[in-house]
């Protein structure tokens, strides 16, 4: 299990490693430059100025090497807008974002499967219909309006919750966050949780017409053990792995929801680093979320073991 | 005992007369603390690299200049008291308020004004923000601890209007030693030292800044308790929080949001206007635009109250030259006029040879008249260009779009220079001199976008920044704003108007426009 982990680990270092190397290129490819520098009313000798105060007159290649070599001492370089530390700037967003993706991924697990289920064992019912409808709607409007919508109708027409989360999240207590945090937590679940409803009525529609559970019903077993035992724990791993894959699904719908609400959380941040062509908080971003979403999947993939013994052999 | 009675009731008066000043006194809460909003992170230093919308108006609140703006937008004493121009145009003399401290307690002197420039402004290798503007400066000479000295290297006639665009002091003590202002992140990102009304207690990267009166104010003690600065990126966003009681104050660019705020309970709405022209430019290195007649006819040809109507709701007016006229004092509503009208724009390309091919295209020596226009996606920047490109194809000008990210936008067409034509803006300080953006040496590089070469504007600008009376500087202006509404280096559009939304309880801006206002911070106050 253990150099299993630790193999997996190596790879998800190197696949890093590329991803920085694609995304430094790929930054410094796209037309554009640094808000600071490519700004109205600058001059020419202004330009050039910053261009070699901010090392930006130096060949890619040099650039990448002195960035890489930052990293690898714990020195993500300095914000191009404002001169503040990129680590220290990434950290204290990234709390925001995981107070956020905590709560929806808590939502949508137990929603979401509790849903997925019922729709599943009460297939073709009015449930079914109701569960599949909001899904659907979940898939196709664009959380960005949902967004607007929703703080038109909750916080200007009826007052019910502030229209804006711009608040220091870690001088908040819990309970003064939660009314900051329903808007953009239920618009976020509310846009990711038909992948795990339709996923889990589909596991457990399979498991409920699978071999062992025909098996277990002519065994006499009661309904509730069969689903709970048997069916549920098996149509379990495909909604765990399917978690997995959620993580940049919502990293993704941050993005957006955190700039609707004006969430403080690293999605805000990639956005706003991306328009200012802010390359130190651009790399800083994609390292910190391509090393959440390789460590997630090798999370998942443990998980999977530890749940279906199975796997490790296969 | 007549007057015995006369001198009671006299006194009686007095009192009274007291009794209500008091009372005015006390009919503001002074434990208020009000709400605003900024688009992104600020950064507290006015000179860092690349400041802007997010962070002017902060950073007026804490810093000053030497020089802040009055109603009329004329600048008025700050940290200078007075100045005076030598006769030949080449000294200014800077007397300095007495008795100013830092908010960190440390007298502020002439070491403060020198450091600002001469380390600061006029370091190239820095390349601080505006520095451009200070070109004609060769340094800044302390004289006495409450005087200095700005040495010019060619007349500068604008300069104490300068001095008030964002031009705020920094203590040199906090960047003794320090090799590279720019990079102290103590000062810009978290605890700035300036000699403003308010001073910032906490920042918090994403969510706020929030500040709090400064005690020690030299013009007297705040009547606000604090402001906070909250980070709002989304227009939208903004207006929801205003109407949801969450803001006290916010400027509104686009006038499509002004709909549900202009009946809202509680809220005032105040029209203002800055000097900031919208224009389409041509590229000057292009020989077809080098052609008067061509540029005027391209400015006959567009609608411009139409425009106005339309994309601005009405919240603008058509503009005729580079000064607006919010600067009353040299605003000239005499100069040549274009008028909606394509039959006259039709017969100037007739002149300059441009006739209807077979096609209904103009063409000349065989050649079509097609233009592409470059745009940026950044406020009402494409509807503009779009509408532009309409009114071009309808006297026969074959027009193609470019619309491209505002990022990729400025270094295509501003920094590389790289285009034909293009719709944009200029927000410039509020004083009469519009040389940064018409002079012939700063056509290639410097802020003279549309590349426009002309040795007599050259020599009007220069007479203008030459004067030393107000007489003089006003004829000199009048004098290139005539010039060029007949050259049309520029094809000005429109002045726009902006609106600021308060809620009604908030009082005592000054009513020009919010950076002036911004610079009176002190005298803002909520009524109970």
């Amino acid at each position: 299990m253990l150099p299993r982990i630790l193999r997996r680990l190596g790879q998800g270092l190197f696949v890093l490693l590329l991803v920085t190397v694609f995304t430094f290129v790929l930054v410094h490819l796209a037309p554009g430059g640094p808000s600071s520098v490519m700004r109205l009313g600058s001059t020419a000798a202004e330009r050039a100025a910053l261009r070699h105060q901010l090392g930006l007159d130096k060949p890619l290649p040099v650039q990448y090497l002195i960035w890489i070599g930052g990293v690898l001492h714990g020195n993500f370089g300095a914000s191009l807008t404002g001169g503040e530390p990129v680590g220290p700037l990434i950290a204290q967003r990234l709390w925001n974002t995981v107070k956020l993706g905590v709560s929806v991924f808590a939502m949508i697990l137990v929603f979401g499967t509790l849903f997925g289920v019922l729709a599943a064992l009460r297939r073709n019912s009015w449930l079914d219909f109701l569960v599949n409808l909001a899904s659907t709607l979940g898939m196709s409007i664009p959380d960005f309006w949902l967004g607007i919508m929703s703080i038109l109708l909750f916080a200007v027409e009826l007052h019910w919750f502030p229209a804006s989360s711009t608040i220091d999240t870690s001088s908040t207590g819990v309970f003064q966050l939660v009314p900051y945090l329903v808007l953009p937590v239920g618009v976020l679940t509310f846009a990711v949780i038909p992948n795990i409803v339709r996923y889990a009525r589909a596991a457990m529609l399979e498991a409920m017409s699978a071999d062992y559970v025909r098996t277990a019903r002519s065994k006499g077993l009661r309904q509730s053990t069969i689903v709970l035992k048997h069916a549920f724990k098996n149509a379990l791993i495909s909604v765990v792995s399917m978690l997995g894959l959620l993580l940049p699904v919502l990293l993704s719908g941050a993005v957006i929801t955190e700039s609707v609400f004006g969430w403080p959380g690293i999605g805000r941040l990639a956005v706003e680093a991306a328009m200012n062509r802010n390359y130190p908080v651009i790399m800083g971003v994609t390292v910190v979320a391509g090393a959440i979403v390789i460590l997630t999947n090798i999370v998942v993939d443990t998980l999977y073991i530890l749940i279906d013994p199975r796997i490790a052999h296969g | 005992m007549r007057t015995l009675l006369y001198r009671l009731l006299a006194a009686g008066a007095v009192l009274l007369a007291l009794g209500a000043t008091a009372a005015q006194a006390q009919n503001y809460d002074p434990n208020a603390v009000i709400n605003m909003a900024t688009n992104a992170d600020p950064t507290f230093n006015p000179w860092y690299p690349g400041v802007g919308i997010e962070s002017d108006l902060i950073n007026s609140v804490i810093f000053e200049g030497l020089t802040r703006w009055d109603g009329n937008a004329l600048p008025s004493p700050a940290l200078a008291t007075k100045w005076s121009v030598s006769p030949d145009g080449l000294t200014w003399t800077f007397d300095l308020r007495p008795n100013v401290k830092w908010q960190d307690g440390k007298p502020f002197t002439a070491d403060d004004v020198a450091y600002t420039f001469n380390d600061i402004v006029l370091n190239n290798k820095l390349g601080a923000n505006l520095a451009n503007i200070y070109t004609p400066v060769d340094h800044v000479e302390v004289v006495n601890p409450l005087e200095v000295k700005f040495i010019l290297k060619s007349p500068f006639s604008s300069l104490p209007s300068y001095l008030a665009y964002y031009e705020g002091i920094l203590p040199k003590h906090i960047f003794q030693g320090v090799a590279n202002p720019f990079k102290l992140p103590s000062f810009n990102k978290a605890h700035p030292i300036g000699t403003g009304p308010f001073m910032v207690q906490s920042y918090v990267s994403g969510a706020y800044v929030r500040l709090v009166r400064n005690p020690d104010y030299w013009g007297g003690t705040p009547k606000l308790a604090g402001m906070v600065f909250k980070i709002v990126p989304e227009p939208d966003a903004q207006v929801a929080q205003v109407l949801s009681g969450g803001l006290d104050l916010i400027r509104v660019d686009n006038p499509a949001l002004l709909s549900r705020l202009q009946n809202a309970p509680g809220l005032s709405l105040d029209q203002q206007s800055e000097n900031v022209y919208f224009f389409v430019i041509l590229h000057q290195t292009d020989p077809r635009f080098q052609d008067v007649r061509v540029r005027q006819a391209l400015l006959y040809a567009i609608d411009r109250n139409a425009i106005i109507k339309s994309v601005l709701k009405g919240y603008g007016e058509v503009a005729t030259g580079p000064i607006a006229p919010v600067q009353k004092a040299y605003y000239d509503p005499t100069v040549k006029q274009y008028p909606y009208d394509p039959a006259e724009a039709k017969k100037l390309l007739a002149e300059a040879g441009w006739t209807p091919g077979p096609d209904g295209t103009l063409q000349k020596d065989g050649k079509p008249f097609e233009i592409t226009i470059d745009e940026g996606q950044f406020g009402q920047l494409v509807p503009i260009a779009l509408l532009v490109q309409q009114y071009w194809q309808d006297i026969g000008v074959k027009v193609k779009m470019n619309i491209m990210d505002w990022n990729s936008y400025l270094t295509k067409t501003y920094v590389k220079r790289d285009y034909q034509a293009t719709v944009c803006w200029w927000r410039t300080p509020t004083t009469p001199d519009v040389s940064p953006y018409y002079l012939s040496s700063a056509a290639a590089s410097g802020n003279n976008w549309p590349g426009y070469k002309d040795p007599h504007l050259d020599q009007l600008l220069e007479t203008e920044l030459a004067a030393t009376s107000q007489e003089a500087k006003v004829a000199a202006t009048k004098a290139v704003e005539q010039y060029v509404a007949q050259q049309l280096p520029y094809l000005y559009l429109y002045y726009p108007k902006t609106v600021v939304v308060r809620k009604s309880n908030l009082k005592g801006l000054l009513a020009i426009n919010l950076p002036a206002a911004f610079q009176h911070t002190v005298d803002w106050y909520v009524s109970k």
